[in-house]
């Protein structure tokens, strides 16, 4: 295996998957001085890619050996590093301390940009015809993307909304006193 | 709108995000942690599906051979 993501992937770990106890299941490799918060974490995103192989599997006569799920999490853990980085970045870059959607959306650009353009005869690489084209799966995020703008711009309504009524409210006993206040300028004339 | 049940959980990307930051005072709002759930949810299966595609039609044992295939193109459309 020359390619280098695929370095450090042991197949002959074998241990319990801690999520569930299944003796099928093989450990994440880690290498020395990775500690073990980074191994609960692979091992969390192992049962998890193990839980959608399942599930792309279940409807075909397919299995997935355990080296492709294990070098499939290794990838996705190793992929979020570059997330993690970049996300940073942008808030940062926006002189702000916490990552919000934008900056993910910036992040997943290229996918978007790639994908939107249905006649490419590449984006049908990642699925069959019979099952939805990835050109979908990109636009599963943005269609969370424009819901996650949709439920902003709600609440945001209904905080203006809040705020308007209270301010209504407020004005109301001012008035009588204001009256009251004109009234006896009036008289002093 | 969602083809698979599976997923990340949000507790687990938090804490997964948490590990690579730089400074200590990076944190992530709720909906971007839901968003890149998402994102990790669909790389994911980018994966597994190029995979299977890149699967012969007789063998039924999907293979590192196949994720080498299509390891490339699949990282630069990321």
């Amino acid at each position: 295996m020359g390619c280098e993501h695929l370095e450090g992937i042991q197949a002959k770990h074998v241990a319990r998957c801690p999520a569930r106890g299944r003796r099928d299941v093989r450990a994440p490799s880690c290498r020395r001085g990775d500690g073990l918060r980074t191994w609960r974490l692979k091992a969390a995103v192992h049962y998890t890619v193990g839980c959608l192989c399942e599930e792309v599997a279940s409807d075909r006569e397919i299995r997935f050996s355990k080296q492709t799920i294990a070098a499939i999490s290794e990838l996705t853990f190793r992929q979020c590093e570059n997330f993690a980085k970049d996300l940073e970045m942008f808030a940062r870059h926006a002189k702000r301390s916490t990552i919000n959607t934008e900056d993910v959306k910036l992040l997943a650009r290229r996918s978007n940009s790639l994908h939107d353009v249905r006649d490419r005869p590449q984006a049908r690489v990642y699925g069959d015809s019979s099952i939805t084209v990835p050109a979908s799966l990109m636009g599963q995020l943005k269609y969370i993307t424009e819901k996650s703008e949709e439920l902003a711009q709600f609440n945001s309504e209904q905080r203006a909304k809040k705020k308007k009524k209270l301010e209504e409210e407020n004005q109301k006993p001012v008035e009588p006193a204001e009256a009251a206040a004109a009234k006896k300028d009036n008289s002093s004339l | 709108m969602e083809g698979t049940s599976g997923g990340f959980r949000k507790e687990l990307v938090g804490k997964l995000l948490q590990l690579h930051f730089k400074d200590d005072k990076t944190k992530v709002s709720g909906d971007a942690l839901r968003l890149v759930a998402e994102l990790l949810k669909i790389f994911a299966v980018a994966a597994i599906r190029s995979v299977r595609q890149a699967q012969a039609e007789d063998l039924a044992l999907v293979d590192v051979d196949q994720l080498e295939k299509v390891l490339p193109q699949l990282l630069l459309d990321f």
